[in-house]
């Protein structure tokens, strides 16, 4: 986390500091009871190979998340106005998941400080996996 | 096939929910968020929050911890009218072995939810479109849940999902 953004510093074109992980199996169950998404397709190989998938797959909503936490990271927690991504492409163990966040807008609205971005969540070939914006009040 | 824009409107339903400290701390882990704000109290405050907050993704699995059966509203008939409608648009469309998606997903704060909240969920199909591409037609439901704090009827944050089922389209 350390300091969050300040919003005299937020220029457009600005990008938030990048957040990367390596998927792993052990995230897909952790997040499926973080979430009650017990979807087997997520954590049962064996189901998920037999219904024709190269392996079990990530939930969307932990890449949501996961970007999400980049989003906060930079601008501090409960300051996300508005967040909305769509779901392009699924996620598989190993892959390495990198957030990008670009500044589109910097504007004041009836007192609030408000950032607008562009955010997604690509694998490291750059195949992009959510899609999205987001409003900050930094 | 044209699709049954009837169910627009139609309510899905309320759920109550508690937001618990203990299922915070395990969701913000999930999503590899370490800040301390969501886990210690001192931490919170220091950062400006009257209690601990929640990640922004947080509400879409609220119900699964909080829903408790001894907080919940009394049943609406409308609701129940609600999801039947639901099903009357995907239920035929899974049958048909369609493929069910989740297409987007969108949270729109008015006020923070904080651990410690009581907030109640009204939940109502804002839309049902179709699109058809090549030999597939994708048939989309949007669906709104409005969390208000229970004691002062004030909106915290409306999350809005896109789900879709995609069919294949018989040969012409």
């Amino acid at each position: 986390m350390g300091e969050r953004v300040q919003f005299d510093e937020v220029k457009v074109g600005d990008e938030a500091p990048v957040k990367s992980h390596v998927l792993t199996r052990t995230d897909l169950v952790k997040y499926a009871g973080a979430s009650g998404d017990f979807n087997p397709m997520h954590h049962d190989e064996v189901l998920a190979t037999s219904a024709g998938q190269p392996s079990v797959f990530g939930h969307g909503m932990f890449s949501m998340g996961f970007l999400g936490t980049a989003l906060t990271d930079w601008v501090g927690a409960g300051r996300v106005v508005r967040y909305g991504v769509r779901f392009s492409r699924q996620t598989w163990p190993g892959e390495t998941l990198v957030t990008r966040v670009v500044v589109t807008g910097v504007r004041e609205d009836a007192g609030s400080r408000l950032v607008d971005v562009d955010c997604s969540l690509a694998n490291a070939q750059g195949e992009q996996k959510v899609i999205g914006t987001a409003t900050l009040a930094v | 096939m044209a699709v049954d824009k009837s169910v627009i409107g139609k309510s899905t339903g309320r759920r109550r929910v508690v937001v618990e400290r203990g299922p915070v701390a395990v969701f913000a882990d999930a999503v590899k968020d370490t800040d301390p704000v969501y886990r210690d109290a001192g931490a919170a405050a220091a950062a400006g929050h009257t209690a601990l907050p929640v990640p922004p993704t947080f509400p879409f699995s609220m119900a699964h911890w909080g829903a408790f059966a001894d907080i919940q509203p009394d049943e609406d008939d409308d609701a129940s009218a609600g999801m039947g409608a639901m099903g009357q648009v995907l239920g035929p469309l899974l049958a048909k072995g369609g493929l069910l998606l989740h297409g987007e997903q969108e949270f729109e704060y008015s006020s923070p939810v904080r651990v410690g909240d009581v907030l109640m969920g009204e939940g109502r199909i804002a839309d049902v479109y179709e699109k058809v591409s090549g030999n597939a037609t994708m048939t989309f439901v949007v669906t709104e849940m409005t969390w208000k704090h229970d004691e002062t009827g004030e909106t915290a944050v409306i999350a809005r999902s896109n789900t879709l089922v995609r069919t294949s389209n018989p040969p012409t």
